[in-house]
């Protein structure tokens, strides 16, 4: 009974969550559903580096990198093959998938800080990389779609029909953004909920033990980061279909760490707080920006900001809300 | 061939690599130093380095002797580690590391923003620690500077190691860092422990920074950001757990991407930074607990 | 070509149409009977927040000039949003400013890559994309294809073509080496330099270039003076000139230099001369557009006199800070195309105000001087003096340069 309770209050959930997600364009402004379009891009890296971290216990610091690579994937096809933007986005995902897998190779031999740094070394070096290669690249200006491809821009007239029913560029891309983020965060559900879930965690909590109970480690990890570079891959696309243009600048080192920031604060291992996550790093610049444009302050309240949450809520949003839910679970869950 | 090959100019660039590996060894030595402690990096070492340069360089302002300003901001720097320590890092000592290491970062931005709201972004300059008179041996030039800065890392390597290996305080710093728990039951407050590596980190980054500064002939906010990477780097080098290491691994980091910027044109200096932590990837598939490093044994 | 064209056309359209349909008012957004709303992207936070005083000094200006009656009646309100100098993020800045704030015009927007990602979606949707804070040459140079564009200070190629000319006439024998940032800025000065140079192009023995994220130019140095350079080209940004300085010291190379505008200021000259010594920067030469406030010579300026009373009482930041001068320069130069576009100014009018320009009293650039422009001279500032440098300040010498 009181687990037929459980499952009836956690439909309930998650049939509110998807009616204010379906409504929420309607209250905002319309270049306001662009921002939140925006937010559903860290949304899904944060989701996928979740999957790699905070259930199969191996850190990146290189996830700015795997988005550059799927908006770049993206750009590419747009700009020299003249793809429609939309068609890409698997592409750019599995190409940052792949390289995902290749990173995740040498994460056999090396593990915790070791990977932490070869990821870093990604991250830091994918810049001079994609300005190196300028022919394809665009080089240090990038590619501007509206310039190359115009054509292939969808909503490029501003409005979008779709089945019938028409709506505006910014809504498009809020709705195409976050219905793949929802859709990408069932999976990783589905996955955390299943088999390779439990051996993700097994890894995480106890490689020696893992591996003494038969699971091929190598196998293992190099899914775990195949997979969350699709993610990766797919939010960069995400990203270059939003802006239209990639360029080096936006794809640094402060991208990876935004992402890994926005996944701790979020909390690791738990679904629940991610989307808190990626408003956390969404909007926290603006508001340090709106505090006051005085030189440092921005960066200041920023820090700060990150610091205090962290103190408060050291397992992230997630894990309060875990513990704050422990009382209703426990009941529902417990015999009487 | 072996006479048309310049062997001056493969002299200078390496004596060159040797001086620019020198400005990042004192930097990762201070990572080393709190990933032994902590157990993580400290993403905000280089910004905190940064701040006491601009500390030294308002008591220069005011009026103090390079020196007089060089062990004050020593001093002020070390206390003002043991602070961030307790105010920032205690309150999630408990926490997982990732945790932390997500608070070092906000504590970048944090010091980061309160330098360039303390002081403006104009470029600034702090006298030079030793001349820069140029000295030439045998076409190779190079300055008392250079040899300086790495005299005073390996200085303070062997001051570390005296400390670590003579006296009660560096045992007692071992061993909370080894095993925080027994050495609790032994009465060793590991809680102050940390602190006190958080202060001595921040001492030696205050040194980088200082000898950093007049080494470039100029600084700002942004002086220590891409000295951190390189410190990073080099730190991993060299075994993220030895202070010999840290220096070596600095050391030989820019040795060779000076080399391979000078003499591989494919990669010249575009590509001579990703080409290098290529290859320190490489050095730690081979030896993955870095070259110093010592390989940690799992207890099952 | 054409397609593009087409394609523009078709979006202005339907852009302007749904722009209108979402409620945009009035015919000419941004302007009522008591305001004029323009804004723009600035990085005010991250690594190139040093530059935050372009817009920082612009917004000064914009102050005093709103309490001394602002311009037909209208104050100017000029919001800057924070592009952190990431081109995506520029792009998202903007279409704010145009879709959300309604702004008049895009104004002082930092960056040549920043104002290449806007370009398009500008001049699409036919808002002014003024005075771009960038020294490429494209604002200037493409204005048929981009025509709602236009640029501000000299461009980086001419100011290497006047270096490359003066050498090429002055000193025929010159080794000349170059030390140049691995982007377009540091790339288009040396294809001026190139230019300038001209038949004599093999006085040119080795260019070497560096990222913004190399730990320092050393190697860089090493290699100039290897190839027996004795010319040395500067192109670099004010950390890394003072580090090509120091370090030819350091090797005891006594090359002559040439310093590029943005690392010739006063205060940098300075600290280059402190850490490598006065015998290094002696001589040195480079152009000058605008009144330095560190530089001794304009201390009784009553252009500076007027900076430094604006920076104090309309909360400027960091007087000591050359880039609050252009601001300020660029802020007044669109107070004058603004009073030119008409009392009751639109997009169009401003443009034309923008393409007609001829300010000869603008106070904080160099005595001469003039912001010109015409539909088909789309360079707003394209004089400068030559200047060298003796005993620690800058003396001009020549007359007024054609920097083009």
């Amino acid at each position: 009974m009181r687990r037929a309770l459980g499952i009836a209050l956690w439909v309930l959930a998650v049939a509110a969550g998807i009616a204010f997600f379906l409504v929420l364009p309607r209250f905002v402004s319309d270049f306001h559903s662009r921002e939140l379009a925006q937010a559903g891009v860290f949304f899904i890296a944060i989701v996928g580096l979740n999957l790699l971290t905070g259930y199969t216990g191996q850190i990146s610091l290189g996830h700015g990198a795997l988005m550059a690579i799927g908006g770049y994937t993206t750009a590419i096809l747009v700009t020299h093959e003249h793809w429609r933007d939309v068609w890409t986005i698997p592409v750019a995902g599995l190409t940052a998938g792949a390289v995902g897998f290749l990173v995740g190779i040498p994460a056999l031999r090396l593990s915790g800080l070791y990977l932490a740094v070869a990821t870093f070394g990604l991250a830091v070096a994918m810049p001079s990389i994609l300005k190196k290669f300028s022919g394809l690249t665009g080089g240090s200006e990038g590619l501007v779609f509206v310039e190359k491809a115009p054509k292939q821009i969808t909503g490029l007239g501003g409005s979008v029909t779709i089945f019938g029913h028409s709506m505006t560029q910014n809504h498009f891309l809020y709705y195409l953004t976050w219905t793949i983020g929802l859709i990408g965060l069932t999976i990783a559900w589905l996955i955390v909920r299943g088999r390779i879930g439990r051996v993700f965690r097994a890894v995480r909590d106890s490689e020696i033990a893992a591996v003494s109970s038969g699971v091929n480690l190598a196998k293992i990890k190099t899914l775990s980061f195949a997979l969350s570079g699709v993610y990766a891959g797919i939010a960069g696309s995400l990203l270059a279909i939003q802006t239209q243009i990639v360029n080096p600048l936006s794809f640094t080192f402060l991208l990876s760490i935004l992402i890994l920031v926005g996944a701790v604060v979020g909390g690791l291992g738990s679904l629940v707080g991610l989307v808190v996550g990626a408003f956390f790093v969404q909007y926290l610049p603006d508001v340090s920006t709106h505090i006051s444009e005085r030189p440092g302050v921005p960066d200041f309240v920023y820090g700060a900001a990150i610091i205090i949450v962290m103190i408060l809520l050291p397992s992230g949003v997630g894990g309060f809300l875990r513990r704050l839910a422990r009382p209703l679970t426990t009941w529902l869950y417990t015999r009487p | 061939m072996l006479l048309a090959f310049d062997w001056t100019q493969l002299a200078q660039q390496t004596v060159i690599g040797l001086s620019v590996g020198g400005t990042w060894a004192l930097l990762a030595l201070a990572l080393v130093l709190i990933y032994r402690s902590t157990g993580v990096i400290n993403f905000a070492q280089g910004e905190m380095a940064m701040f006491s340069t601009f500390i030294a360089w308002s008591l220069v302002n005011h009026g103090l002797s390079f020196w007089e300003a060089f062990f004050l901001t020593i001093a002020i720097s070390f206390v003002g580690g043991i602070a961030v320590e307790r105010v920032v890092i205690r309150p999630v000592e408990r926490a997982p590391e990732l945790t932390v290491a997500i608070v070092t970062i906000g504590l970048f931005f944090l010091v980061d923003g309160a330098a360039k709201w303390i002081w403006s972004s104009e470029t600034r300059t702090l006298p030079n620690a030793f001349s820069t008179r140029p000295i030439d041996v045998a076409g190779v030039a190079f300055s008392i500077e250079d040899l300086g800065n790495i005299a005073v890392s390996v200085g303070v390597v062997v001051l570390l190691w005296l400390l670590f290996r003579f006296t009660k305080v560096g045992l007692a710093l071992r061993a909370s860092a080894v095993n925080p728990d027994e050495s609790r039951l032994l009465g060793i407050r590991v809680s102050w422990m940390l602190a006190l590596g958080w202060g001595l980190a921040a001492a030696m980054g205050a040194v980088s920074g200082m000898l950093t500064a007049p080494a470039l002939g100029s600084f700002d906010q942004n002086l220590m950001q891409v000295v951190l990477l390189y410190a990073i780097a080099g730190a991993v080098l060299g075994g993220l757990g030895s202070p010999i290491g840290a220096v070596v691994g600095s050391l030989l980091l820019g040795v060779f991407i000076t080399l391979v910027g000078t003499y591989v044109d494919w990669i010249g200096t575009d590509l001579r930074t990703p080409f290098a932590l290529a290859v320190i990837l490489a050095v730690l598939l081979v030896r993955p607990a870095g070259l110093f490093g010592r390989t940690a044994v799992r207890r099952v | 070509m054409k397609g593009i064209s087409y394609v523009l056309a078709a979006l202005a359209c339907a852009l302007t149409l749904a722009t209108a349909a979402s409620g945009a008012g009035t015919a000419t957004p941004g302007v009522t009977p008591t305001e004029v709303l323009i804004g723009g992207t600035i990085p005010l936070t991250g690594v190139a927040s040093a530059y935050s005083t372009v817009g920082l000094g612009a917004a000064a200006y914009f102050r005093y000039v709103n309490v001394h009656g602002g311009v037909n009646h209208r104050k100017i309100k000029y919001l800057i949003k924070d592009d952190a100098y990431d081109p995506s993020q520029t792009a998202t800045d903007t279409r704010e400013l145009v879709e959300q704030d309604h702004v008049f015009a895009i104004f002082n927007s930092l960056g040549t890559e920043q104002n290449l990602a806007t370009r398009p979606y500008l001049n699409a949707l036919k808002v002014p994309q003024l005075f771009a804070a960038s020294g490429a040459t494209t604002w200037g140079r493409d204005y048929k294809q981009w025509p709602w564009t236009i640029g501000y200070q000299p461009n980086y190629r001419a100011e290497g073509t006047i270096y490359g000319r003066y050498i090429a006439k002055k000193t025929p024998k010159a080794r000349v080496g170059v030390l140049y940032q691995n982007d377009d800025y540091g790339k288009d000065l040396l294809a001026g330099l190139v230019r300038g140079l001209g038949k004599k192009g093999g006085l040119l023995v080795s260019k070497q270039s560096y990222d913004v994220t190399d730990p320092d130019v050393q190697s860089q140095i090493a290699k100039l003076k290897a190839a027996k350079v004795n010319t040395l080209m500067v192109f670099a940004t004010p950390q890394f000139a003072i580090q090509s300085f120091v370090y030819a010291h350091k090797l005891g190379w006594k090359p002559k230099s040439y310093v590029n505008a943005v690392s010739s200021a006063s205060n940098i000259m300075g600290i280059a001369t402190q850490g490598a010594g006065k015998k290094q920067t002696e001589g040195s030469i480079s152009i000058v557009f605008l009144k330095d406030p560190n530089d001794p010579r304009w201390a009784k300026d009553k252009g500076i006199k007027l900076y430094r009373s604006i920076m104090k009482r309309y909360k400027g930041v960091h007087p000591g800070n050359v880039y609050n001068v252009y601001g300020m320069s660029v802020a007044h130069t669109f107070v004058e195309a603004l009073k030119k576009a008409g009392k009751n100014p639109t997009r169009a009018s401003l443009m034309k105000a923008v393409t007609h320009l001829n300010v000869k009293n603008d106070p904080f650039l160099l005595p001469g001087v003039i912001v010109h422009t015409t539909p088909t001279d789309r360079f707003p500032l394209d004089q400068a003096r030559l200047e060298r440098y003796h005993n620690g300040r800058w003396y001009s010498f020549g007359g007024l340069f054609r920097v083009r």
